[in-house]
């Protein structure tokens, strides 16, 4: 347990390192909030929606502000991989799968926060129609941050699924553009889910990707009420389940048929 | 004309390279494809669920995403090295050796790298702007085509030149900027869409500074037959060739930050 926990603490502080790389970041995504609200403006000016408008800049500025979290990050293991180098990792007296997990997340998390708040404290200081509104209510922001946390284990899962592709396949880039984009494009990043058409909605938001982002945003905005909230956690924590074991049987089935890249 | 022979050739031996792990090719080519079409998925969804963009109906937006997605792609495909290249190449020293070579740095950036792969993104734009000319019931005239040509043939050299902008600020820097990169890939972003819907400091801003509506949507909105501001049509043919003045510039810039390279020396 120890041995997670240093490399937790490790990962952090590496991911707290560039901060020139945090503040670019940081003013991309404020900019591409700016243009994608600023659409989602001229067209609702045009056809009003059963939606409000105010919920649409709230799911805009949540999903910049956690992009971080979708982002796949471990550029250093894909190298790992690549090089055959992971065969110092497999001499570690740890469990591989958990070894990987905690590396993640450790990334993940301090990077999302990092970006994160500056963005939501910048985001509700905007004008009305452009700023994030407030939680709808008290409740609502508990679930959405009870939900926010397991969407971050949930999409660690996930990386941890894609790392294992990786292995099998070497060329990791086709795969992984390919992951990524279901990634981006499901978890409501390129076009909010809540603006996919009506019909799609009961499978978009069942499948493992819906879980990450845009759940806690639904429940920060209200479109889920604080009492639909169990269900959804539950779901979510099903997912979390099917994902982590799916991902450990995959892992021991690469390390059982490990062919290294030397050189 | 020298250097556009020696362009080709080294374009050529690049695909030829690229395309000797044909399965790995096809994968990353196949993932192209997706991705763009995610892209255009969305515009799909967002023309299904809001009908039109103020004055813009569903063909007039396939159109403008078609336009955008040909000419962005065409510029990553063969142009490459300053697209995507060129960091890595200051990172590592590797830029040293094209110094000691007798012809333009520029010239051996753009001849050291080409992107096949982007034909899947060009095919996505391109069925992007079939569909929008039919859904729009575009008047096809010898001018209009001509238009569309200047359109491809300028945004080339504008987008060209606001990835040098990254180029220039990396050649200072060492470290590869990825805030230069706001400009390029949020005006993609941005910029699939017609710019008067947008708030006039964006509106400025990729009409005076990035002039994406100045090469792709004012000639597009005449294309289309719904003039842009109401300008006039010389216009149309006018203003696209600010895409060679930014790049115009920004070579300027990229000869006058040469001077100052230093080697990492690795």
């Amino acid at each position: 347990m120890r041995a997670y926990l240093s490399v937790f603490r490790l990962r952090r502080r590496l991911e707290t390192q560039y901060r020139g790389a945090v503040v670019g970041g940081f003013i991309c995504q404020v900019f591409f909030g700016l243009i994608l609200i600023a659409l989602y403006r001229a067209l609702y000016a045009g056809k009003p929606q059963p939606i409000p408008l105010s919920r649409i800049t709230s799911y805009v500025w949540l999903q910049q502000a956690f992009f971080r979290m979708l982002l796949a990050s471990d550029a250093d293991l894909m190298d790992k991989i690549r090089t055959g180098s992971i065969a110092y990792d497999l001499c570690r007296p740890v469990h591989l799968y958990s070894f990987y997990y905690v590396r993640i997340l450790a990334q993940k998390s301090t990077g999302s926060l990092m970006r994160g708040i500056p963005m939501i404290i910048l985001a509700f200081l905007l004008p009305e129609g452009w700023n994030l509104s407030l939680p709808a209510s008290l409740p609502a922001l508990l679930t959405a941050l009870a939900a926010l946390l397991l969407g971050l284990t949930c999409v660690t899962a996930l990386e941890n699924i894609t790392m294992a592709f990786t292995m099998r396949t070497l060329d990791f880039r086709g795969m992984q553009a390919l992951l990524n984009l279901l990634m981006m494009t499901l978890s409501g990043n390129i076009l909010p889910l809540t603006l996919f058409p009506d019909s799609w909605q009961p499978v978009i938001t069942a499948l493992p990707y819906a879980q990450l982002l845009d759940a806690p945003i639904r429940l920060y905005t209200g479109e889920y009420s604080p009492e639909q909230a169990p269900g959804i956690l539950l779901l979510q924590a099903g997912w979390i389940l099917v994902l982590v074991l799916a991902g450990n049987w995959f892992w021991r089935r690469n390390q059982q048929k490990l062919v290294l890249q030397g050189g | 004309m020298n250097t556009l022979r020696l362009y080709a050739r080294s374009a050529a031996m690049l695909m030829k390279s690229q395309l000797q792990y044909p399965a790995s090719f096809l994968m990353q080519t196949l993932a192209q494809l997706v991705m763009e079409g995610g892209e255009m998925m969305a515009v799909i969804l967002l023309v299904d669920r809001f009908d039109r963009l103020n004055q813009w109906g569903p063909g007039d937006l396939y159109f403008f995403f078609g336009v955008m997605s040909v000419s962005f792609y065409l510029t990553e495909c063969f142009g490459r090295g300053v697209t995507g290249a060129f960091p890595g190449m200051v990172r590592t020293g590797q830029l040293d050796t094209l110094l000691l070579r007798p012809r333009g740095v520029l010239t051996q950036v753009m001849c050291s790298a080409v992107d096949p792969r982007r034909i899947a993104c060009i095919a996505v734009g391109t069925v992007s702007l079939v569909l929008g000319s039919s859904l729009a019931r575009i008047q096809w005239t010898a001018l209009k085509v001509l238009l569309l040509a200047e359109i491809f043939l300028c945004s080339f050299w504008l987008i060209l030149g606001l990835f040098m902008v990254e180029a220039v600020l990396c050649i200072h820097s060492v470290k590869s900027v990825e805030l230069a990169n706001t400009l390029t890939y949020g005006g993609r972003s941005a910029c699939q869409y017609p710019v008067d819907i947008f708030p006039r400091p964006l509106r400025i801003l990729f009409t005076v500074i990035a002039p994406f509506a100045l090469v792709m949507h004012l000639p597009a909105s005449h294309i289309l037959g719904k003039p842009l501001f109401g300008w006039p049509m010389w216009t149309a043919f006018a203003a696209p060739l600010s895409g060679f003045l930014v790049f115009g510039m920004m070579y300027l810039m990229f000869q006058h930050a040469m001077r100052f390279y230093r080697s990492t020396g690795s």
